[in-house]
């Protein structure tokens, strides 16, 4: 890939990265940071880009990477403090820090995939690649992810799915 | 499509920031130009139960074969490490002729995983001795083996960083070598985790690495963890 191609890219995929980025690590700083690590690991590795996978894919596999591993450090550092905090926006606001109080209780690895999947509609193919696992697994995993939030939100007592 | 999926598509909706754009083409431009110079002068000093010491200068002292393959080892863990390919350190080190207290602060500085940082008052309350931070960072100050014990990750308490053998602006790039260096890697074609430096994670291709934040993670998407390097005895 050149790099006129990949800064197109870039540019294109920016807005969602960030979006993903924001909602897994929390806060506005940390976000822009690690969107901004992946873009570089992206583009030194950019030689490695396989052209059977759509360049979304692998950018998000790259920032995927660089949230996990800042989610792991958090662990180390302070235990189970890595709760999602608090986003702007005055509208729905009480719903909205519920459901980041919900998706806080979700296990990582689901709360990655769940993070993929809104922001961009990624398919469950996509998310498979995206994390190197199976496509049902990526199912299990959504569905255990929607399912901890919908018990948190509603308390447990809706079975419909 | 349910309440909950539309909460989440809201919740997840992008909205980057403005400027966002502009602040990463310069930052591309900028790694472009970087020149990443840590500084990889060390002497290895080293006897045949380890190395003994690690101080700037260049060069080895080993007095018999085995000493000599010690300092080799360091010298090519400490190469993989700086170029942000190694995690850990598993050549043996020869501590016998310290202070039985130093020993102790030493080890418990091993034990402070990649990545992260302890203050001196946390290290002297994990030894014990919570009124000891200044004695702790006397032992740290005195750390004969910068680096393959990690003193760089215990900082102040107010988040500033303490003195350093190497210098404050070498603790600043270890530290910031660490906050971009992944510690766990799975293979996406073998679904095994490793520790980053793992001679089986140093043969995974590029377009095959993905990093988890625990090897419980790596477990509950399908993963197992390697048999050689052992990740989860490290976590």
């Amino acid at each position: 890939m050149d790099e006129g191609t990949f800064a197109r890219a870039a540019e294109e995929y920016a807005g969602r990265l960030y979006a993903v980025a924001r909602r897994l690590l929390g806060n506005r700083a940390d976000a822009e940071d690690a969107v901004q690590r992946a873009l570089l690991k992206a583009f030194a590795a950019r030689a490695s880009y396989s052209p059977r996978w759509a360049v979304s894919t692998w950018l998000y596999r790259v920032l995927a990477n660089v949230c996990i591993d800042e989610l792991r450090r958090r662990r180390t550092r302070d235990g189970a403090a890595e709760a999602l905090r608090a986003g702007g926006g005055g509208r729905g606001r009480v719903e909205r820090l519920d459901l980041e109080r919900a998706l806080a209780a979700v296990p990582r690895e689901a709360r990655v995939l769940l993070a993929l999947r809104y922001v961009d509609g990624l398919s469950h193919r996509e998310l498979a690649a995206i994390r190197g696992i199976s496509v049902n697994t990526v199912k299990s995993q959504l569905a255990r992810g929607k399912a901890i939030v919908r018990q948190t939100l509603e308390g447990g007592d809706d079975g419909q799915d | 499509m349910d309440r909950i999926d539309a909460m989440l598509r809201e919740f997840f909706a992008p909205a980057a920031p403005p400027g966002l754009g502009a602040r990463l083409g310069a930052a591309l431009r900028a790694a472009r130009t970087a020149a990443r110079a840590l500084d990889r002068s060390f002497r290895v000093e080293a006897t045949a139960r380890g190395v003994r010491r690690l101080v700037p200068g260049t060069g080895v002292g080993a007095d018999s074969p085995a000493a000599r393959r010690h300092a080799a080892r360091a010298r090519a863990e400490l190469a993989e490490y700086l170029a942000g390919r190694r995690t850990f350190f598993a050549v043996p080190l020869d501590l016998a002729g310290l202070p039985s207290f130093q020993r102790r602060v030493l080890a418990a500085a091993r034990r402070i995983p990649f990545g992260a940082t302890a203050s001196y008052a946390e290290l002297a309350r994990r030894i014990g001795r919570p009124r000891a931070a200044r004695a702790v960072g006397n032992a740290l100050g005195a750390n004969p083996v910068p680096v393959l014990v990690p003193c760089h990750r215990v900082v102040r308490g107010d988040g500033t960083w303490g003195p350093y053998a190497f210098g404050g602006a070498m603790k600043t790039a270890l530290l910031r070598l660490e906050r971009t260096t992944p510690a766990l890697i799975g293979c996406t074609s073998t679904r095994i985790v490793c520790r980053r430096g793992c001679a089986h994670e140093q043969r995974v291709r590029e377009a095959h690495r993905v990093v988890f934040a625990s090897v419980a993670d790596a477990r509950s998407v399908g993963y197992r963890a390697c048999r050689v390097c052992r990740p989860a005895r490290a976590a």
